[in-house]
């Protein structure tokens, strides 16, 4: 009966120790049960081979010990889908674009080993999607813990109003989505857990042989950067708990629109954004690579500042709409 | 496909049903193996890693009372129906009831429409 005790020894790793004595006394007086009948019925002990076909037929301990615990999850089903939606945003279309257009070609095309450099960036690139994929995954299992109340005390007659007329563009005063406002709060702590790693205790950081210095004037816009990319978290509780309200929502993307144009354009207007220097890369090409990543920033400010341009107009359309509406 | 679809709706139709039986069955007291046979022997066959954790949390829930005691030199845990446990099993089985008759209704009027 060796094989029995092991087995049962077996599941009881798997068990809260307050039930563990419990649960291995019964289940043990259950397999010798099974045992005994089957030896009554071939009249002979069973050997070896029979006993751990028994055993085989319950299950893996593992498995087995599972069932005496209560089922819990880290995000359960109504979240997931939204959970889904985030990490697709971060990793996909944020987190994987920046890391291989950006970061991993300037890391390679500044090394002195070029292989050596594409392992790690490789391996920063990978590093980089489990940090997101962990903060994401904290964030939504705090929030399936925390439930927003809103969610649950809700009231049918606050309910947005339909439209007189049908729903076509995203000016239109329609409420948004709840995965929306999801999304827009999770993206809003990854982009502040990014920001205060890689910006806010430090000015330069190093990426492959290149060492990157940020220019000061990136020092007077950290509260503004922090607070706009923090914005979120309020916009999209505004947009959860008072959802009817679009104009309350519209008013607070046109003021966060309006502090982030003004940061881009104290950016644009600064002279050289960032410097950097590679040991071994000769003066002028080192001017030449400085020359082109500033134009590359530069782009990418533009970038920003045409994105929110466009999210300021659609929001005050918004606004106005929901305005006569009201 | 479909044999799948229907394994995993017979396992949530049986579910329900099966909490019924090990408290009907459990009005006359048993320990764990003899239950599991007693509700074979009935057509119900259940395996013990569904039927002994299910035991546990009737048991938290104050449906069925337990004990330890000796029986053929081996230490078994005897099971039996609580006061509170009749109480609830008789409105549990009212309920089945109202929606076996409910179903039958349905499929009567199915029955109907379909020889008209």
């Amino acid at each position: 009966m060796e094989l029995i005790d092991r087995y049962l020894n077996a599941v009881r790793f798997w068990l809260p120790r307050a039930q563990e004595d419990d649960i291995i006394a019964e289940l043990g007086e259950d397999l010798h049960s099974q045992i005994e009948e089957r030896e009554t019925a071939l009249g002979r002990a069973l050997n070896e081979d029979e006993l751990a076909e028994i055993l085989k037929q319950r299950g893996h301990p593992m498995s087995v010990a599972g069932r005496y615990l209560p089922q819990r999850y880290l995000i359960g089903p109504a979240l997931y889908p939204a959970y889904m939606v985030v990490l697709r945003l971060v990793i996909l279309w944020i987190l994987l674009p920046i890391l291989i257009l950006i970061a991993a070609p300037i890391a390679i095309a500044t090394a002195a080993d070029p292989t050596l450099a594409s392992i790690k960036a490789l391996w920063d690139t990978a590093m980089g999607c489990v940090f997101a994929l962990g903060v994401i995954t904290l964030v939504f299992a705090i929030i399936e813990r925390h439930p927003i109340r809103e969610l649950e005390n809700w009231d049918p007659r606050k309910l947005p109003k339909i439209p007189a007329r049908p729903l076509k563009s995203l000016s239109d005063p329609k409420p948004v989505e709840r995965a929306q406002a999801i999304v827009e709060m999770a993206c809003s702590v990854v982009f502040a857990a990014f920001f205060l790693h890689f910006i806010w205790f430090r000015n330069s950081f190093e990426l492959g042989d290149a060492h990157i210095v940020l220019a000061p004037i990136w020092r007077t816009v950290l509260w503004p950067m922090l607070l706009i990319g923090l914005s979120g978290l309020p916009v999209g509780w505004i947009s959860l708990a008072f959802r009817a309200n679009t104009r309350l929502r519209s008013g607070m993307r046109i003021a966060v629109d309006v502090v982030t144009l003004g940061v881009v354009g104290v950016l644009g207007t600064a002279g050289t954004l960032i410097t950097f220097t590679v040991r071994h890369l000769p003066a002028d090409q080192m001017a030449e690579a400085t020359k082109w990543t500033d134009v590359g920033v530069r782009i990418a400010v533009a970038a920003i500042a045409l994105g929110v341009l466009v999210d300021l107009v659609q929001e005050g359309v918004r606004y106005v709409r929901a305005r006569r509406s009201a | 496909m479909s044999t799948e679809v229907f394994e995993n709706l017979r396992l949530e139709l049986r579910r329900g049903f099966l909490i019924l039986a090990v408290m009907a069955q459990l009005q006359q007291e048993h320990y764990g193996y003899t239950l599991r046979k007693a509700l074979a022997d009935c057509g119900l066959a259940v395996d013990e890693g569904t039927l002994y954790p299910l035991l546990r949390r009737l048991e938290t829930q104050g449906l069925l009372t337990s004990e330890w005691r000796e029986e053929n030199k081996r230490n078994k845990r005897f099971y039996r129906l609580s006061p509170e446990g009749e109480t609830i099993l008789r409105q549990l089985l009212e309920e089945w009831r109202g929606i076996d008759e409910s179903l039958s209704r349905i499929l009567r009027k199915e029955n109907e429409h379909g020889t008209d």
